[in-house]
């Protein structure tokens, strides 16, 4: 492991700070859930002092939701996050990777496997899932598929994907768009409002067809060695591309290649992948700040009669540090009211949401007060992973009347032909 | 060994999945913010006072050390289970008991977090004055331990002078309540008073009946950058005679300016000293107060700036950077010997030319800070710990800090407590007879000596 990467964990002076912050901390009360607790356990690891499975030290290991709320708060940027997922990996290291963890990333490293599992999902679809309109179009399943519980909602599933609507071996554009799954999956209006956009400030791009899955989900899970083939075949095909920018919808995709792709390589000290990993880098840049930065948009924007609050996404607000780009658009065409502790996590955390459902909806439950507080109509996010956790939290609390959107479906609403 | 296993396995059959026993637990209630590990047996998560008395009861029949345990933020490893044995943890004791607004009183449990005791009586127009910079996360039982103080120390006093009443376990297991509600007291010897600051060494404190101060109806604070740390030590005393009373005034110094700029990048002006004081009372006292303090500031040549922040975020903004200090030392050095040393006021000046003097001695950073207005200097010695010499010199630096500290009247803490970093020199500070003193009454609490055992060396 390269050195600079010591400086996580070798950086905490252990004052507790984080636990005034951690949301996961603020529910269970006690120091393995909270960044002071992961980061002693690493280090205890990885000095040979300490030796644990994953099955025996899963709470330990799991429950914590990377949203980097502590990494924010620390005074000495103890990055929770990178200890997190290295002490994820290196115990999969030491022990072995779990059948299920094979299993999902046999699924991202294939493309065409993928789309079959999620097309056979959608054709058997009516049998299993109830469709819901409120607060914006979903699905509730009829059974409970192995750990989603039946009360969840989840997005819907379509039978085209984005990138079989729009993907393309075209080379040459001004950008390129890198979906992201939840958008290329299941929440593809979210995707075609942002196409939408482009096509109205007729900007050239294309969607490279060949993309994969980032490697979030099996990075966060500790599996680094499948991340790193994902993240090669990605980064040969953006830095194969002849674009300005590469625009990645969600920011989680975003921070993940930006962010994460270095320090992979870092970890694994190839330098040459990392400096690849850091050209393509310098080229990213989320869907709002690249319209934000756009000359000919403000203009053509209309008003809205709408009430609005916006949640910050933990990826886009910590990671990528984009905050007042969305706020800047919503005060210019909606009727905005800043919630309280906007930029408190929701509680999604990927598989969190599956493994620690209970813990989950309270942190959600938590932003729920707030959100009414602020009379809007819209609650609007960055990210679907927090539509999806906010869509379910509302429904479950009977908050229908307030809708989910994403900010992209709101500019594309406002912005004129 | 064997009467380990057995009050332990007694503990679990009682206490349930309020023991964690696993390797991992452990070890994660092993440290506090000294960073030093020591793990205990067994961690008992106690929810209620019955939880405490019967996990005392049991050590005390085997005669095994409890160790009480707060939020863990301790800089003396007060919480550290240096011998093994019980951590009692009570961050899960978090609760509001009563609050009596006609008393402006409020009975907590010992777990609360200062902070959130804060928000809790906040909409009622009133505020708990002790604000240790950890207020955000540490806890009353904690707070009460250390008898914890913070910047408004100047103007409000510290823990011992806000409470008034506690239920404790005694070393026995029976639970008993010492203070009352009333003003004046003088029924006994005061147990209150005795226990705020015994570092969790006499009994384990439940609750706590606090006393609450009004909000006052407006505050200011200012910003004063000097191009002498001598200077700005004089106009703390000659702020004080003036007749104004600040609720707070901080001091930085020069080391600790350049850190904190460093780690965060906050706006700060290059000096040799900075003061932050606060002021508060109803409008016109807070006016009249700023302008006496400003025309101070004026009329001293050193000074090369006063400002006054223009609102909330402006305000936050200079406390953030004075909070922050201490935590992010290490970007100097991998290890610091942090000291709160407190000398009477009045030697505050010549206290911060003897540092200077000891830093070049010893050719170490000193990095000092703190609360001017009460005379607790926060000496921090940065030193890095894979050079043998280095580390020897910030030793004996540190020996002579506490040699010139107590020359001038001073003590060897101001606020963090003895606990083991500091025990070597308690003797020192206060002489072998108080030293057996105290020794008798920690006997007289806790006969079997299992209480939080060898801190303090008692
Ligand atoms: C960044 C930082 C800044 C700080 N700033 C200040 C400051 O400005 N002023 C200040 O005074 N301190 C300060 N401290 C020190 C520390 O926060 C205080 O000593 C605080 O009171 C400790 O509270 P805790 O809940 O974390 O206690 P812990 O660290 O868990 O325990 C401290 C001691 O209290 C005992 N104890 C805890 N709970 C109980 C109980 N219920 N009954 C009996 N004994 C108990 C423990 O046994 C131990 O001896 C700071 C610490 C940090 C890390
Ligand atoms: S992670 Fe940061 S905030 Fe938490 S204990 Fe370590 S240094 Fe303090
Ligand atoms: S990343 Fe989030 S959940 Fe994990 S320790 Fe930090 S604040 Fe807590």
């Amino acid at each position: 492991m390269d050195k600079r990467l010591y400086q996580a964990w070798e950086s905490c002076v252990k004052c507790g700070i984080c636990r005034s912050v951690c949301p996961v901390f603020k529910e269970e009360k006690s120091e393995p859930y909270v960044a002071r607790g992961h980061i002693t356990l690493l280090s205890e690891f990885i000095k040979g002092n300490i030796d644990f499975k994953e099955e025996t030290a899963k709470d330990y290991l799991y429950k914590c939701l990377l949203c980097t709320t502590c990494v924010e708060s620390c005074p000495n940027n103890s990055e929770t996050d990178t200890i997190v997922e290295i002490t994820r990996h290196e115990v999969i290291k030491r022990h072995g990777l779990p059948m299920y963890k094979k299993v999902l990333s046999k699924l991202l490293k294939n493309r065409k496997l993928m789309d079959f599992a999620f097309k056979s999902a959608t054709t058997f679809s009516p049998l299993f899932v109830k469709e819901i309109n409120n607060p914006r179009k979903g699905i509730n399943l009829r059974i409970s598929l192995s750990e989603i519980e039946r009360n969840r909602t989840l997005p819907p599933l379509s039978k085209k994907t984005f990138l079989d609507k729009y993907g393309s071996n075209k080379n040459r554009a001004e950008i390129a768009i890198f979906p992201g799954c939840l958008i290329n999956y299941t929440y593809i209006e979210i995707g075609d409002a942002f196409i939408d956009i482009l096509n109205k400030l007729k900007i050239d791009f294309t969607v490279p067809k060949k993309q994969l899955c980032c490697g979030a989900p099996i990075y966060f899970a500790g599996n680094f060695e499948d991340t790193r083939y994902l993240a090669e075949k990605n980064i040969e095909l953006f830095l194969n591309l002849d674009v300005e920018k590469i625009i990645i919808l969600e920011p989680t995709c975003a921070s993940m290649i930006k962010i994460d792709y270095p320090k992979l390589f870092m970890y694994f000290e190839d330098k040459k992948w990392e400096e690849k990993a850091r050209k393509v880098a310098e080229k990213i840049i989320d869907p709002i700040s690249y319209l934000y930065n756009l000359a000919n948009i403000k203009e053509r924007l209309r008003k809205l009669d709408i009430k609005t609050t916006y949640h910050d996404p933990c990826h886009l607000k910590r990671a990528l540090k984009v905050k007042d780009e969305p706020r800047y658009f919503l005060k210019a065409i909606t009727n905005y009211n800043e919630m309280k502790e906007a930029d408190r996590c929701c509680g999604n955390g990927g598989t969190f949401s599956i493994d620690y459902r209970d813990v989950s909806l309270k942190i959600a439950s938590r932003k729920v007060k707030n959100i009414v507080d602020s009379k809007a109509e819209y609650l609007v996010t960055t990210c679907s992973a927090c539509l999806m956790q906010l869509t379910d939290i509302l429904h479950l609390e009977n908050k229908d009347n307030i809708k989910t959107v994403h900010l992209l479906e709101i500019l594309n609403e406002a912005l004129e032909v | 060994m064997n009467a380990k296993r057995k009050a332990y396995d007694m503990l679990k059959k009682k206490l349930k999945n309020k023991c964690l026993t696993d390797t991992l637990s452990r070890i994660q209630y092993a440290y506090d913010a000294t960073q030093k590990m020591y793990p205990p047996d067994i961690v008992i998560l106690a929810e209620d006072t019955n939880d405490v008395a019967l996990t005392i009861k049991i050590a005390n029949k085997y005669k095994i050390p409890v160790v009480p345990r707060g939020w863990g933020s301790g800089f003396t490893g007060g919480t550290l289970n240096v011998d093994g044995g019980i951590c009692l943890s009570l961050e899960k004791m978090d609760k509001v008991i009563e609050l009596d607004l006609e008393n402006m009183m409020i009975w907590v449990e010992a777990g609360m977090v200062n902070w959130d005791l804060q928000g809790y009586v906040k909409p009622y127009g009133l505020f708990f004055p002790p604000d240790p910079s950890s207020w955000k996360f540490s806890t009353i039982g904690g707070n009460i331990a250390e008898n914890a103080g913070g910047p408004r120390a100047v103007k409000y006093g510290v823990m011992k002078d806000w409470v008034k009443g506690l239920e404790l376990v005694l070393a026995n297991g029976s639970v008993i309540t010492v203070g009352s509600k009333n003003i004046k007291d003088v029924a006994g010897y005061d147990l209150v008073d005795l226990i705020v600051g015994s570092e969790g060494t006499l009994a384990i404190v439940t609750k706590a009946l606090l006393k609450l101060h009004p909000l006052p109806e407006a505050k200011k604070t200012m910003q004063i950058v000097f191009d002498n740390m001598r200077e700005a030590a004089v106009m703390v005393n000659k702020i004080l005679l003036s007749g104004v009373i600040p609720v707070a005034i901080e001091f930085v110094d020069k080391f600790a300016i350049k850190t904190v700029k460093d780690a965060t990048g906050v706006d700060l002006p290059d000096a040799d000293a900075i003061l932050i004081i606060e002021v508060d009372g109803n409008k016109a006292e807070v006016e009249l107060q700023t302008q006496k303090i400003e025309q101070l500031a004026k009329d001293n040549k050193s000074v090369i700036s006063f400002s006054i922040a223009k609102n909330a975020e402006e305000e936050e903004k200079v406390w953030f950077a004075r909070r922050t200090i201490s935590p992010t030392l290490k970007r100097i050095a991998n290890d610091k010997l942090n000291e709160d040393i407190v000398i009477p006021r009045s030697k505050l000046a010549e206290m911060i030319e003897r540092l200077e003097k000891i830093s070049k001695k010893y050719d170490l950073s000193i990095v000092n800070f703190g609360h001017a207005g009460d005379g607790n200097i926060h000496v921090n010695i940065m030193y890095h710990t894979d050079s043998a010499d280095e580390t020897k010199r910030a030793n004996r630096a540190m020996e002579e800090v506490f040699d010139e500290c107590i020359k001038l009247g001073g003590s060897i803490t101001g606020e963090h407590g003895v606990g083991i970093t500091k025990q070597d020199f308690l003797e020192k500070q206060l002489g072998r007879t108080q030293v057996e003193l105290l020794r008798r009454i920690k006997k007289a609490f806790d006969p079997n000596n299992i209480i939080n055992p060898h801190k303090m060396r008692l």
